[in-house]
């Protein structure tokens, strides 16, 4: 059980990276965090339920390789535009 | 719980708060690095060894490390850039990461579970019946995901877009009535 | 082998979609060509050895099933056959257009889309195949997109279809919920004992015909076609003539064995297939686009195919279909070689005298205009003959019906004469070297020519040899008719070859006046507007709904200055509140976090 409360607390600690960090690749990195919670706790619950769980956490970091790709390069893409990685300067949306 | 699984839960949540606390974004991945170590050697003692060496191999290998690159591709280092608009936010957000905790906590507690499954190590022969079985249209899914990404990738990243083309000036119009 | 049929066409769209642009011209169109000449092949030679099946699972309850019969098989030679030609004719057609490969990739992802069509043997399955035509005619309207008409008439001709396909669903609903399968083979087994629920099962008719009505622009859903005219015109030949807008017949061929039980549904065919016949014919006497004419006939010959089908001749509804996809595709591509020749000129009043100019062209036009005026022994006139002999012998009114469509017959000789004698007789009216399309325009105009010559004859009235009807009647369901005397029958025949004549040498008379009298022009003002279609529908649908959604972005907008208000309050209240309106990311995370404990929460107590 400790570590899928490990879990449960690496995943809030995600949850604030996402909310705090300023720069893109930082809440890039805070979302790795997550996601590697979630693996935790995926591959805790396989010891209790069998392999599937582990299947689903190679699934999760295939995707999330897949994510990173797309994330870098959209970084990457935005930096070429405006110079800046922080996340704060896309406020295009404002009401 | 064993000493050395005390250890290995205390280190990772303390390279978890380095990652989301470290002001230069390449300590916070090195500490993202840190972290999938660890983590690659809790999945090692919960059975799951095939997945644990891919965590060493797929995550603190190659995406971290692309991370790294990028961080220094762009001179990105910083993390605290230019002046905070949400100054107060951070309470806020330690509250509402708070909230997640207890909810996924309630969600576990009085959770009576048997962790007695054999999964015969988590080794590759066991882990391959299902993934080309059961999971195989998931597998392939996957797979076609993986080569989108990369496309898109390579696609975002073209140095010759129409964006681009505009001259400086026009480009610096544009900007103006973007902002 | 069956399913090969569809997937040479799509092998064909994916090829040119992803490496089109490495091909050098005419390189595209020769592919295209070829695959869709290999498919006509494997599909005759198929048929030839009886017909073919193919299933494979698919959703729960409802495989992936293609059948091949006599019926399917037809339409599959009208589609591969007449589409092949066109193909090749697109090769000169759209000879140095830069998206020349983008074209052909359309033209096969529409023929394999129609195959699906055909072939299917389950109503979703053709859905796929009627939305994925319904896709490919959006593209090839919208093919020159960068003109916003262009592509303002592909979004119509999409949207008004959609209504349809609403139909079409609800009526495979209903379809589900009586019999609890969509197979068509299955249905028609099912339909036969005393039925289950009459009333719903007429709605799921009426409602499948909706879809027909949308995908082949009957009353009161005709007002894409003409603007459909938008695209290049092989696209106006293969999809918005010879093929595409049959699907809608064939789609009710298909059910045959649904509507013969169905007596009412299939009067409102008839009726809504006249009232299109005639509606069409008198729109297009005002146009002076040359393809809009051309559409317009179109819609009045759809019609007719609706009229037969309606009153139960199912066999005369694809015999019509089989003859109207060579004139009317000649028609077209006549009309895109006339256009071709005089460098992009579409308007009516620029041409004429083009008879001296064109020495190929023009019998292709002349043959194309008498076999739709149904000028005695050309294909048009025996399968509009036929189609008038079925409807008078329906049971039910069948002597008004005959008259009407009579009545339209002279008006589609008329019309169809004054499309050639703008065109091609008087004087010179433009300012054009006109100069004669390539042989790799008019060879495939040859072919239609002589098709449109010949088709006919497939199916000559009785006592003479009728190859068609006891080929398509194994799969199509029988209807109770009056029998005609073989005297009654050749009177007709004698009878509309002379109101043919008539109205051809009205037209040819007529059109060549330099004057027209004052009720002629008044009628010919209406006409050019198609009487005021799409005004009316403006008026009573558009622009409610144009006003509804002004009424409601007026409301967000005030509502939005609202909230800009509301964030100026709280701005003197707290910095930190007013920056929500700030469009910052992380206000947007935060916000979204708060949300997913607040579900959370509630979910729990």
């Amino acid at each position: 059980m400790s570590y899928l409360f490990t879990s449960a607390l690496l995943f809030a600690l995600g949850v604030y990276g996402v909310l705090t960090r300023r720069t893109a690749i930082l809440v890039f990195l805070s979302i790795e965090l997550m996601l590697n919670a979630a693996n935790l706790s995926l591959v805790g619950f396989a010891r209790a339920h069998g392999l599937e769980g582990q299947v689903a956490a190679l699934m999760v970091i295939a995707i999330a390789a897949a994510e990173v790709a797309v994330g870098l390069g959209l970084i990457v893409a935005i930096f070429r535009h405006r110079e800046s990685t922080a996340v704060d300067d896309l406020s295009e949306l404002r009401g | 719980m064993s000493p050395w699984e005390a250890l290995a839960l205390l280190l990772l949540l303390a390279t978890g708060v380095l990652v989301v606390t470290l002001r230069n974004a390449i300590h916070a991945a090195l500490a993202l690095i840190l972290n999938f170590l660890v983590l690659a050697g809790v999945y090692v003692g919960l059975d799951a060894r095939f997945l644990g060496f891919i965590q060493v191999i797929v995550y603190a290998g190659a995406i971290v490390v692309l991370f790294l690159f990028v961080i220094m591709l762009l001179y990105a280092a910083q993390g605290e850039v230019g002046f905070d608009p949400l100054v107060r936010s951070k309470p806020l957000a330690a509250l509402l990461a708070l909230g997640v905790a207890l909810a996924l906590f309630s969600g576990l507690w009085g959770l009576n579970l048997a962790f007695a499954k054999d999964l015969q190590g988590g080794l590759p022969q066991a882990l391959g019946p299902l993934l080309y079985g059961d999971w195989l249209f998931v597998l392939l899914a996957v797979g076609f995901l993986l080569m989108a990404a990369t496309v898109v990738a390579v696609a975002l990243v073209q140095p010759t877009r129409p964006l681009d083309a505009l001259r400086p000036e026009e480009r610096k119009e544009e900007k103006e009535v973007v902002r | 082998m069956l399913l090969l049929t569809i997937l040479l066409p799509l092998l064909g769209f994916a090829l040119l979609g992803l490496f089109g642009k490495r091909l050098k011209e005419p390189l595209p169109g020769v592919l295209a060509s070829a695959l869709v000449l290999a498919s006509f092949l494997l599909g005759v030679g198929l048929l030839a050895q009886g017909g073919a099946r193919f299933q494979a699972e698919w959703l729960p309850g409802i495989p992936f099933s293609l059948l091949l019969d006599n019926l399917s098989g037809f339409m599959l030679m009208i589609v591969t056959g007449v589409g092949f030609l066109i193909h090749v004719y697109a090769i000169g057609y759209m000879h140095g257009d830069p998206g020349n490969s983008r074209f052909f990739a359309y033209f096969n992802l529409f023929i394999a889309m129609m195959l699906t069509l055909v072939l299917a043997d389950s109503y979703p399955v053709m859905f796929i195949g009627w939305e994925g035509v319904g896709l490919a005619s959006f593209l090839l309207i919208g093919f020159w997109y960068k003109n916003a008409q262009y592509a303002d008439s592909a979004r119509k001709a999409f949207i008004v279809n959609r209504i349809g396909d609403l139909g079409f669903m609800l009526g495979m609903a209903i379809l589900w919920a009586l019999y609890g399968t969509l197979s068509i083979t299955e249905l028609k087994d099912a339909l036969e004992g005393p039925l289950k629920n009459p009333s719903l099962l007429a709605l799921a008719g009426l409602l499948l015909f909706l879809g027909a009505v949308g995908k082949s622009a009957q009353v009161p859903l005709m007002v894409w076609l003409p603007d459909a005219m938008a695209g290049p015109t092989p696209v106006s030949a293969l999809i918005h003539a010879a093929t595409m807008v049959t699907a809608g017949v064939y789609l009710v061929a298909r059910s045959s064995f649904l509507y013969a039980n169905l007596p009412d549904v299939s009067y409102a065919i008839a009726v809504i297939g006249l009232l299109t016949a005639a509606y069409g014919a008198l729109s297009a006497f005002g146009q002076n686009d040359i393809k809009k004419i051309v559409a317009y006939s179109t819609i009045s010959q759809l019609g007719y195919m609706f009229l037969a089908a309606g009153v139960g001749a199912y066999w005369v509804a694809l015999f019509h279909v089989f003859t109207h996809a060579f004139f009317k595709a000649l028609l077209f591509l006549a009309s895109g070689s006339v256009i071709h020749a005089l460098g992009g000129e579409q308007d009516v009043r620029k041409m004429g005298g083009l008879w001296k100019h064109l020495p190929y062209t023009r019998w292709h036009g002349l043959i194309g205009a008498l076999a739709l005026g149904g000028l005695p022994l050309l294909s048009g006139f025996w399968s509009k003959d036929a189609i008038l002999t079925a409807t008078l012998a329906y049971p039910f009114g069948g002597l008004g019906f005959y008259l009407g469509a009579l009545l339209v017959a002279v008006l589609t000789a008329m019309y169809a004469m004054r499309w050639f004698v703008l065109v091609f007789l008087g004087e010179e009216r433009g300012h054009h070297h006109p100069h004669e399309a390539p042989a790799v325009m008019l060879w495939p105009n040859h072919l239609l020519a002589l098709g449109s010559l010949l088709a006919g004859y497939l199916a000559l009235p009785h006592p003479l040899p009728n190859v068609l009807e006891p080929f398509l009647k194994p799969a199509l369901a029988e209807v109770e008719a009056h029998h005609l005397s073989l005297g009654t029958e050749w009177g007709l025949i004698a009878l509309s070859g002379a109101v043919a004549l008539l109205g051809l040498w009205l037209g040819y008379t007529f059109f060549q006046r330099k004057a027209f009298p004052a009720w002629y022009l008044t009628f010919e003002a209406w006409s050019r507007e198609s009487f005021y279609a799409d005004r009316v529908y403006n008026a009573l649908l558009v622009n409610p709904l144009k006003a509804l959604a002004e009424a409601l972005l007026f409301g967000d907008m005030g509502l939005l200055g609202g909230y800009a208000g509301l964030g100026g309050l709280v701005r003197s209240l707290g910095q930190g509140v007013a920056r929500l309106q700030a469009g910052y990311l992380r206000v947007y995370a935060l916000l979204f976090v708060l949300g997913v404990l607040l579900v959370l929460g509630v979910m729990r107590w």
